[in-house]
């Protein structure tokens, strides 16, 4: 019979106050094959450790239970501890005294009773716990970054620079997202493209990322260190390789076609670079607009490319990477102004959401920087800002709070007073949201300083009566019903998911949260993660967030892949499910239930297997499993049955 | 001819029962009747989906469960209140099994007393919410089919500009309703487009009228319609066009209290959809009760007559 050993946490007061911690000991020594049982105030420190260490060595133990908090705290310390005195890790288990026991009971004499039934059902397993080692799995040191905003950038940029290759897709023809169209930044004020444009050459140029924008992945396979992944390049209708970017062939386009990027204020023709800060500098022909592939005649492009780069005749490419991590980073719309009819969405053309007014601030942007509103082109002397249009509204739109609307209104406000300055900005809000690094002063002073009038209350309705454009809200300090006849209404929409994103996540087999986010593997502890191992998160896909922000998480999406790319191999936890092959009947059930698809049919044999670097050891196939074949490690069935006996107090 | 299960409610059949007879005139000049229910009680108007009391539920549920128990599964409404009152009813039936369960005991507790001669032999079987409570203009809309009302008319209302009003019952709860976008409908635009005639755009037609404060305090309502009733006007509008009989009666009624309030205004002619439904299908002029208006309705008859005298499809 094996030795064992029991080792009761005080945890200070918090397991000792509620549970007699010394009659546990007594207690459990009495069961069979306990040969040693003792508390001790703090397990976890040095000298807790120490004298686990001592005590394994000292009494021959071949199995230790550690009495005391959750195993996500501290399961791994003290596995590593009695590895070092030469224990199998897998033969070191945590009985959860803690937040299962003293934490939620007030009865000192009941919590003991079940701190003992606790510690003996952990004593049960022990007993049949098998010494395992960790599956070693190869790794793919390249990843894929989905994605090519300010958040793709940053990651790639950062895995590139530990010397690992990076391939940064992006499904528009240039990388930037967002952040190219922004005009200046909250709260420094500092020229977004100023900023963005050198990490975007720095991507272009850097050798290891190799950037395939015009792209996307349509399929993903395989697990974390050996991804396959297969990428469409969406074929340009030009000759990337040999074309210099020098625009002639745009000039001669005779189609015009609403600027995306300048949210429809200019228009651009079917063979265009969507800015001329673009990077990778070349054009594409959006095949829907294109006169010649509409009716079969014009060239006039390919008749004024010098160098012949137009090729009418491409087509989409497919390419088949390998790959060991993969971070998505694939950002976010916002919710067009036409859902939102009471604000005259659609009908009123001057009312405009917040990335079109950035359009009209910027230097670069169909106005050359002058704030002049789209419906006659007049600079607009009155404009109200329109905070949470769409966001916190579970009713009809969005339930949560888009985050960094607060302050970019705040920005606009100010930027137009900058440019109008007769001009009357108002903000309507419901709160001010302005944690950041200098965002509540940057606000202060906007309110303050440069004349913004802050109206808390939400706006009903938005109509147009003749050349104005009427806002009818209430101002909830003073409770009276507001009417303004403005010359242009800014809405500040929320934020959303790309829609893209949602067909992505089905491939990539990630999850996302209730509003189609990205969901992150731990709300507070592991941000960067995806659930799945191997999948990383980045950017405003996984929530709203603003440009630190953004930075901040790529950069910790990066650092995650390049710790795992920093090892030789991956250890994969070997307590995870196998199968009895002269069980198995290949009824398959496993493998519709599998989460992680880690169960396979293998034909020859006629059997379910188990993918052993997928499994994740959740124990849904060993639950499903009719005949018993399939059984979790460490966890057998004769384990959970005695377990269960202990449990209730023995018989 | 096809008949459809109707209730007419108690507006319509009282004070305003020139609106119902437009509404069954027009319809058999389509091809189907309104067949009044054997017996019906009044719905209760709005307040019983107000709150969360069952018993409140009682009596719209009964008229519902009558319709099933005939055999039919439509119910034809006109009047907004009477459709918000019996369509939510049915909601809650539908979907919340507790009401469900609660009015049914109700119900199954007054049967005996009902008919419990004439039908001693049948099961009880639980009213689940199958009937479809459907608004007259919205049985035009999907089922008759704006297009098909277009070809029947004999007195397209040509070169008349007519402002929908929509008031607030007709369209909201959203979740609950699910006739029109309550922000931005088109529903009785749509209708008016099909009677020949231009709707106008204006944007105080989803605004409130005043409702019943036209009772407590009638300034209130006056000052309401006064907004709504010269918003219209600004836009071009000739009359007004409405499905509630209760804002029917505000914008009528209320508009020599405003002309005292306020001199600069000028009357409109308000009329109820079944009124220029009827007028448009050739419906004899005087059927509609347009004697019982409080604004005198005489210039756009007119205007229509006039129309019609030039090369009308008569």
């Amino acid at each position: 019979m094996k030795r064992i050993g029991v080792f009761v946490c005080h945890c200070g007061i918090n397991i000792a106050e509620t549970v007699d911690v010394k009659k546990v000991a007594e207690e459990v020594s009495k069961l069979d094959g306990v040969v040693f049982a003792q508390d001790y105030i703090y397990m976890c420190s040095d000298p807790g450790q120490a004298l686990v260490r001592e005590k394994i060595k000292q009494e021959k133990l071949d199995g230790v239970i550690i009495a005391a908090c959750s195993p996500s705290l501290h399961e791994s310390t003290f596995r590593a501890a009695a590895e070092e005195a030469g224990l199998n890790p897998w033969q070191c288990e945590i009985a959860n005294i803690r937040e299962q026991c003293s934490w939620v009971h007030d009865d000192r004499s009941r919590a003991t009773s079940k701190a003992i039934r606790i510690v003996s059902t952990m004593v049960e397993k022990t007993r049949l716990n098998e010494s395992l080692e960790p599956i070693p799995v190869e790794i793919t040191k390249k990843a894929l970054v989905i994605g090519g905003g300010i958040a793709g950038i940053q990651a790639a940029l950062d895995i590139a620079d530990a010397g690992y290759k990076v391939i940064l897709v992006e499904k528009d023809s240039s990388i930037g997202g967002h952040m190219a169209q922004l005009s200046e930044t909250f709260p420094t004020l500092d020229c977004s493209q100023c900023i963005l444009t050198p990490k975007m050459v720095a991507a272009g140029k850097h050798r290891n990322i190799e950037l395939m924008t015009y792209s996307e992945v349509e399929e993903v396979s395989g697990y974390v260190g050996n991804f396959n992944v297969r990428i469409r390049r969406k074929a340009p209708c030009v000759d990337w390789s040999i074309c210099t970017g020098c625009g002639t062939c745009m000039d001669r386009c005779p189609a015009k076609v609403p600027s995306e990027f300048d949210r429809g204020l200019s228009t651009h023709g079917a063979i265009y670079i969507p800015f001329p800060q673009a990077v990778p500098n070349k054009p594409v022909i959006d095949r829907d607009s294109c006169i010649y592939f509409k009716t079969g005649k014009c060239r006039l492009c390919e008749k004024s490319c010098e160098i012949e780069a137009i090729r009418f005749d491409q087509e989409d490419e497919i390419i088949e990477e390998e790959v060991g991590a993969i971070i998505t980073a694939t950002g976010y719309e916002t919710l067009p102004v036409l859902d939102l009819k009471e604000y005259g969405g659609g009908d009123v053309p001057d009312v405009i959401d917040g990335l079109a007014f950035e359009r009209l601030l910027s230097a670069s942007g169909p106005t050359s920087g002058e704030v002049r509103r789209p419906s006659d082109g007049k600079v607009p002397k009155e404009v109200v800002f329109v905070q949470c249009a769409g966001s916190r509204d579970p009713e009809r739109y969005r339930p949560y709070c888009s985050k960094i609307c607060c302050m970019y209104t705040t920005k606009h406000a100010l930027l137009y007073k900058h440019r109008v300055h007769d001009g009357q900005p108002y903000i309507f809000y419901i709160d001010i949201r302005t944690g950041g690094k200098g965002y509540e002063e940057f606000y202060h002073n906007a309110e303050e300083d440069e004349g913004i009038v802050y109206l808390r209350g939400k706006v009903a309705k938005i109509f147009r009566d003749g050349e104005k454009t009427v806002v009818w809200g209430t101002d909830t300090l003073t409770g009276r019903n507001v009417e303004i006849e403005a010359d242009l209404v800014v809405l500040a929409t929320a934020l959303v998911p790309r829609e893209s994103t949602a067909e992505l996540v089905k491939k990539l087999r990630i999850q996302t949260g209730p509003n189609g986010f990205l969901s992150e593997a731990h709300p507070k502890l592991r941000p960067v993660e995806s659930i799945n191992s191997g999948f990383f998160i980045a950017g405003v896909a996984q929530g709203p967030k603003d440009i630190p922000e953004t930075v901040a998480q790529a950069s910790g999406a990066a650092c995650k892949v390049i710790s795992l790319f920093a090892r030789d191999h991956l250890e994969q936890d070997p307590a995870i499910a196998w199968v009895d092959e002269d069980l198995c009947g290949g009824c398959r059930i496993c493998i519709s239930v599998c989460p992680y698809d880690a169960r396979e049919y293998d034909e020859e044999k006629g059997i379910a297997t188990v993918n052993e670097a997928l499994c994740e050891g959740c124990g849904s196939c060993v639950a499903a499993c009719a005949c018993g074949a399939t059984q979790q490690r460490n966890l057998s069935d004769s384990q959970i049955k005695s377990m269960v006996t202990a449990s209730l107090g023995g018989e | 001819m096809a008949k459809v299960a109707y209730y007419p409610g108690c507006a319509l059949k009282d004070r305003s029962s020139h609106l119902d007879r437009s509404a069954r005139d027009a319809t058999l000049k389509l091809g189907f009747e309104l067949d009044e229910l054997p017996t019906w009680t009044c719905c209760g108007a709005v307040p019983p989906v107000s709150e969360e009391r069952v018993m409140n539920l009682v009596a719209p549920s009964r008229i519902l469960k009558d319709v099933r128990d005939s055999g039919r599964d439509v119910l034809v409404t006109i009047c907004d209140f009477c459709y918000n009152t019996l369509k939510r009813t049915n909601y809650s039936i539908r979907n919340n099994e507790i009401t469900r369960r609660r009015v049914n005991a109700f119900l199954a507790d007054d049967e005996p007393e009902r008919d419990y001669i004439e039908k001693k032999e049948e099961q009880w079987v639980d009213y689940t919410g199958d009937v479809r409570v459907v608004h007259l203009m919205e049985y035009l809309r999907d089922e008759v089919g704006y297009d098909a009302i277009n070809r029947n008319l004999t007195r397209p209302l040509e070169g008349l500009k007519i402002a929908p009003y929509y008031g607030c019952v007709m369209l909201r709860p959203q979740n609950e309703i699910q006739l029109d976008d309550p922000e931005n409908p088109a529903i009785i635009e749509d209708f008016v487009s099909a009677l020949g005639a231009d709707p106008v755009s204006y944007p105080y037609r989803t605004e409130c009228c005043g409702s019943y404060l036209s009772v407590s305090s009638p300034d209130a309502s006056t000052r309401l319609c006064y907004r709504i009733l010269t918003s219209a006007q600004k836009h071009g509008a000739d009359a007004m066009v409405i499905s509630c009989p209760l804002c029917f009666y505000n914008l009528d009624s209320r508009q020599k209290a405003i002309a005292e309030s306020y001199p600069d205004f000028k009357q409109i002619p308000v009329f109820y959809f079944t009124q220029l439904l009827s007028l448009a299908l050739g419906v004899e002029e005087g059927r509609q009760g347009f004697d019982r208006h409080f604004v005198d309705v005489a210039p756009v008859l007119d205007m229509i007559r006039e129309k019609t005298g030039k090369g009308g499809r008569e």
